[in-house]
């Protein structure tokens, strides 16, 4: 049976994965951390274990004293052994266990908090131009996944080594003739295992891709509710999560197959040779006088009971390998360098200077060619232009999100890329669509842009953008629960909120890109009050979709095609005549 | 043997009274499946349970000598271990199919259900809900169909044994037919507190993810503005009460663990002791002894089958009950073709008359007494901008994204005709709405163009027309594997690698693909600039000529195309006209467009 075709299409990760390097040294660094507690776990487990080695051996002692004609007496003797072996055998394995999972939840604890701590970090031109979905995926499904590993796959797997060992050394301590006889599979399930692996991963990865997709088809066709109705697309979706069902199918159809038809045959059946061969050559050599009954039966048991570890060895390691390629995921997000910034650089003024600045996406592809500006303190610039001509590009190098290519923007003499992020954005901030409502209090909201700001503070923001009525309204005050569980603020309550926050972080200058552009125009109306007033005595540059902002404006660039083309006053701009002119005249078609 | 095909080409229609009765139903549609499953498991656990006597004969034939003996019992532990191997494959096989089976044929009526529910689902039932069923639950209740075989293999082995053991020997079979389900029930007392700390880890561990979902998602207002330590703090907190419910349930769990090893362990001893009394006295001989002693320790597996299933009831009874409510909902707002002959409701009588020429009818909004020509652009200005939406509620006989604001209104018209008598498919064949929030769906851009439509606007025309040449460039640099033709380019979930005026030019693209007799337009352009949207107003213009289309705008640029322009003031039609007429006549209208403040009328 071959592997089906590759349907679901492995999407390019924009942030980068951790190399097997990288990998191992953090690995190393836990592992470090958690020393003890491992070595107390894997001790607590090896007592157990080896205690769970004393039934077959008592077993062999009776059928040894009992088939040269023993008495009760012994028998009492070696039950009571045997029972002290399994109290000891519980309480050590049930103690590792509790050790084990102290230490699986620390280690756990670790990761996803050393993630968060990285990602809180990264620098803002890389969460710009990658976008949250890849981390959000990482802080959940990724964690979820090495929880699943670092929970059951790494205890289970210790444990069966350790178990493995110390059932093939009591093997050999019986006897060594019935080892090796005992042993007869292994070449068979080594073959089958190197044959099994290669092929493994990538189809249960392909396979859980596929699984993933179903899901994904449904939940849009569940989201887009209303557009699939109007449309008349149900039938169509119907279809399609079919459709999707068939290539998951086909995928478990095949891991199906890898597992049913060649690797647990491949398994089983030298667990059956071994198991014969121990008994029937074993019993060979006991006719022949090499071992004695006792020992033969101990062997047996032994070989009967090597399939445990070795079995949860096999089911465990592909858990392992999930794990390993989350874990990398997750260690990516270190690898990010962080750009070089000067601690001792400071802005000398408020005036924000681009000179000559190049930028692009990707090496040979431009998108700004040669831009300068100049935004004195105070003054009102709007850019304005058509989709895709650089406009917003242009708004985020001027607030220091990315590093030009060519060129420099400057802040007050002082290059913007050259200072930390934290300084920057005390100076610069960037107003976009992008009004996240976090999950918390209403409070905690606002305290992100000034953490020591009182309550007072707070409710002067809200006011100061027109929220106080909607927000004496609510419930709780500044204790109400927003964002998804909690109250539902609507966009242009959103919208004042992402003022608000920045009526309280208090930068001297905005870039404004397309801040109301997402909201109903019937509700923007209200919000540009708000906006106005935060507005007020601040440097703004605002890309301007709405022609009536450019007005607004002291100076309109015009930008296209990545270059400055118009650059003016509202009045020049119409006396030049040009493009700016001739949509200005088709917006206000009045006849006036 | 041959596996039933899935998907299956008709998922059926379930049994929805009880979570108990759907689970039946589902195993019942896959009956042989389950017979074969324990079937298999029945002679994989029977082979697995008579191994230890094939090795107690062999020891004692080895004890008194008798090498035939032992060859033959050899001989016969290979056989069993050849037919366990087989059983072992063949039984994986069927298991996890009914597993397959039962969470794709959940998962195709969920499907059919939510394409089915459309609109209606969002007001009936929580989203969320159905995505959990969808995801999360169907692995529980496929995970219980899966082991109901299993736990009845387990069973049938279970009283197999013991009548083997009964007739050999009275007392130590009584101790098998009793012991087993002595120790499946042991474990049960544990079993609820464990279920009780692991759902409280489960909710703060679902609560911290959500904590860490959202931080990230905020990421770049946080890294823009501040507040990192905050947020990373209220995190760390989250995150160490995980740690802490976590550890509470590792407690239990190493308990249980403790315990499923001592209970069994004694039971096999007690066995084992009493085994090795009766070869004292000569009842049995020693190699009896060492079968005792592996058939006790075999129960393990039939032991392990029942606690799994008993687990996945639990499990699969909550998710179980979640597919039923989900499944059961019905949409209320429309008469469907299956109710409307027997059942028509008194609010909405079904007109089931055949809708002719809907290209050739006007489209009339009693509400407002707003009236669209036939094969006209009708642009419509709302002087109130709450009205707007339900307006295009209206129109389209109700439709909208989230909650329908005109909900209770009567509906349009449509030649005389009310849009939401009529069946839905008629309604929304004749009306397209294309609401404010239309949702791109994932896939190629050739798929996102695959919907019904009339064949007269190719793909290429409409992206024109919405003048979408840098969409295609972005779609293409975010899709390396398209080979640079824009039609295989993908398009990610909800367009999120989009802007949102990209997002809007590409929906708007797509409604005049379908190319419907008439097309509602609301606010289409509302995230464009300015020169984009001055060119989009000319391509619809020019496309939908001669066909009939709504625009509600507020953008002079569009209403400037508009064959006629309508204001909706206070709930009425106000005034008639085209742009130009309006702005110079109308002094509401000019306020409404221009969003002049009173200031900017004096100063102007």
């Amino acid at each position: 049976m071959r592997a089906p075709e590759q349907h679901a299409t492995r999407t390019t990760a924009l942030l980068p994965v951790g190399s097997p390097a990288s990998v191992r040294r953090y690995l190393l660094l836990l592992a470090r951390r958690h020393r003890a507690g491992f070595g107390t776990a894997v001790g607590l487990h090896a007592v157990g274990a080896a205690a769970g080695l004393v039934g077959p051996w008592v077993l062999g002692e009776v059928v040894q004293n009992l088939s040269t004609g023993s008495t009760d007496a012994y028998i009492t003797r070696a039950v009571l052994f045997y029972l002290a072996a399994l109290l000891v055998q519980s309480l050590f394995t049930g103690l590792s266990r509790l050790r084990g999972g102290i230490l699986g939840e620390e280690i756990l604890a670790d990761l996803r908090e050393d993630f968060l701590v990285r990602s809180v970090a990264l620098p803002p031109g890389v969460l710009e131009r990658a976008g949250t979905g890849d981390l959000v995926s990482r802080a959940t499904t990724d964690v979820d996944r090495l929880a699943t590993t670092v929970r059951d796959a790494v205890p289970e797997l210790s444990v069966a080594v350790v178990s493995l060992v110390l059932m093939l050394g009591a093997l050999f301590a019986t006897s060594p003739l019935l080892a090796v006889t005992a042993l007869i599979g292994t070449p068979i399930i080594a073959c089958g295992c190197r044959w099994y692996f290669r092929r493994a991963p990538q189809a249960y990865r392909d396979e859980s891709a596929a699984y993933a997709a179903i899901n994904t088809v449904l939940a849009e066709t569940v989201d887009a509710g209303h557009t699939v109705e109007a449309l008349r697309l149900g039938p169509e979706r119907v279809e399609l999560t079919d459709r999707r069902i068939g290539q998951w199918v086909d995928w478990s159809r095949y891991t199906l197959w890898l597992r049913a038809n060649v690797f647990f045959p491949s398994i089983d059946f030298p667990y059956a040779l071994s198991l014969v061969a121990t008994l029937t050559l074993g019993g060979v050599y006991t006719l022949h006088g090499w071992t004695t009954p006792g020992q033969l039966t101990t062997g047996v048991l032994y070989a009967q009971m090597l399939t445990g570890p070795i079995d949860l060895i096999l089911r465990w390691y592909d858990e392992i390998q999930v794990g390993q390629a989350s874990m990398a995921r997750l260690v990516g997000v270190r690898e990010i360098p962080d750009p070089e910034t000067d601690e001792g650089l400071r802005p000398q003024g408020r005036e924000v200077r681009a000179d000559r600045v190049r930028f692009g996406y990707r090496e040979g592809a431009d998108v700004l060619h040669g831009i300068s500006l100049d935004v004195a303190p105070g003054a009102r610039i709007a850019l304005v232009g058509p989709s895709g001509a650089g406009k917003s590009t242009l708004g985020r190098l001027l607030a220091g999100i990315y590093t030009p290519r060519a060129g420099e923007v400057t802040l007050g003499g002082a290059a913007l890329s050259g200072m930390p992020p934290e300084r920057v954005r005390s100076e610069v901030a960037l107003v976009n669509q992008e009004h996240h409502v976090f999950v918390g209090t209403l409070r905690d909201n606002l305290r992100l842009a000034r953490p020591d700001a009182d309550d007072q503070e707070l409710r002067g923001a809200l006011d100061a953008v027109d929220a106080d009525h909607w927000f004496d309204a609510l419930p709780d005050g500044l204790d109400t629960a927003v964002g998804s569980g909690g109250s539902q603020l609507t966009p242009p309550q959103a919208q004042q909120l992402a003022l608000a926050r920045l009526v309280l972080a208090d930068p001297h200058t905005l870039v404004l890109d397309e801040a109301t552009s997402l909201l109903d125009p019937r509700a923007a109306r209200h919000l540009e009050r708000s906006l106005a007033k935060v507005l007020d005595g601040r440097t703004v540059v605002a890309i301007a979709h709405r022609l009536h902002t450019a007005h607004d404006a002291d100076l309109i660039a015009v930008v296209e095609d990545g270059r400055i083309t118009e650059h003016g006053t509202h009045d020049a701009l119409l006396t030049a005549d040009r493009a700016y002119a001739a949509l200005w005249q088709s917006w206000r078609s009045d006849g006036t | 043997m041959p596996l039933a095909r899935i998907p299956l080409p008709d998922p059926g229609s379930p049994d929805l009274r009880s979570p108990g009765r759907f689970l039946a139903w589902l195993a019942r549609s896959q009956r042989r499946g389950q017979w074969m499953s324990m079937l298999w498991g029945t002679l994989f656990l029977g082979c697995r349970s008579a191994v230890p006597f094939c090795i107690g004969a062999g020891i004692q034939a080895v004890v008194e000598h008798r090498r035939g003996e032992l060859w033959a019992a050899g001989a016969a532990a290979l056989a069993l271990g050849v037919l366990q191997t087989v059983a072992s494959s063949l039984w994986h096989r069927q298991a996890v199919w009914n597993w397959i089976h039962a969470a794709a044929q959940t998962r195709q009526l969920v499907a059919r259900q939510a394409s089915e529910l459309g609109s209606g689902l969002v007001r009936r039932i929580a989203t969320g809900e159905m995505v959990a069923v969808s995801s999360g639950d169907v692995e529980k209740i496929g995970w219980f169909v899966e082991t109901s075989s299993r736990c009845a293999a387990a069973l049938t082995t279970w009283l197999g044994l013991s009548a083997v053991v009964l007739y050999r020997e009275p007392r130590l079979g009584l101790a098998v037919l009793l012991g087993v389900p002595l120790l499946a029930v042991a474990v049960w007392p544990l079993l609820g507190p464990l279920e009780r700390r692991y759902t409280r880890q489960r909710e703060l561990g679902g609560k911290a993810a959500e904590l860490a979902a959202d931080t990230v998602a905020g990421l770049r207002v946080l890294r823009g503005i501040g507040g990192e330590q905050l947020f990373l703090d209220r995190y760390r907190a989250a995150s160490q009460q995980v740690r802490r419910a976590a550890v509470r349930t590792a407690r239990t769990s190493s308990l249980m663990q403790a315990q499923q090893l001592l209970l069994p362990g004694l039971f096999i001893l007690g066995v084992t002791w009493y085994g090795a009394r009766l070869v004292v006295s000569g009842d049995i001989g020693v190699g009896e002894l060492v079968a005792v002693y592996g058939a006790g320790a075999s129960l393990a597996w039939p032991l392990m089958l029942i606690g799994e299933t008993a687990e996945s009831w639990t499990a699969a009874r909550v998710a179980a009950a979640r597919a039923v409510r989900v499944l059961s909902v019905t949409r209320d707002d429309r008469p469907t073709p299956d109710t409307m002959a027997d059942t028509p409701t008194e609010t909405a009588p079904t007109d089931t008359a055949p809708l002719s020429a809907p290209e050739r009818s006007d489209l009339h909004d009693p509400v407002t007494g707003l009236t669209a020509a036939a094969g006209r652009l009708t642009a419509v200005v709302c002087g109130d901008p709450d009205q707007a939406g339900a307006l295009a509620a209206r129109l389209g006989g109700h439709v909208t994204g989230g909650a329908d604001p005109g909900a209770g209104e009567p509906s349009a018209t449509l030649g005389g005709r009310e849009l939401d008598r009529l069946p839905l498919a008629a309604a929304r064949t004749a009306v397209l709405v294309h609401d404010k929030d239309p949702v791109l769906l994932s896939g190629t851009l050739a798929e996102l163009f695959d919907v019904p439509r009339s064949g007269a606007v190719d793909p290429g025309r409409a992206l024109a027309a919405a003048c979408a040449d840098d969409v295609l460039a972005a779609l293409l640099d975010a899709s390396p594997d398209a080979g640079g033709d824009p039609m295989r380019a993908r398009i990610t979930e909800r367009g999120r690698s989009l802007s949102g005026g990209q997002r809007q030019r590409l929906a708007l693209a797509r409604a005049l693909v379908v190319d419907p007799p008439v097309l509602v337009l609301d606010e289409p352009t509302s995230a464009v600039d300015s020169h984009t949207e001055s060119r989009i107003a000319a391509g619809i213009a020019e496309l939908r000529r001669g066909r009939s289309t709504v625009v509600l705008a507020t953008s002079p640029l569009l209403l400037d195309r508009a064959d006629q322009v309508v204001l909706i003031q206070d709930g009425r039609v106000a005034a008639r006209g085209t742009h130009r007429e309006l702005m110079h006549d109308e002094p509401r209208y000019r306020a409404v467009v221009t969003r002049e403040t009173t200031e900017d009328q004096v100063t102007a």
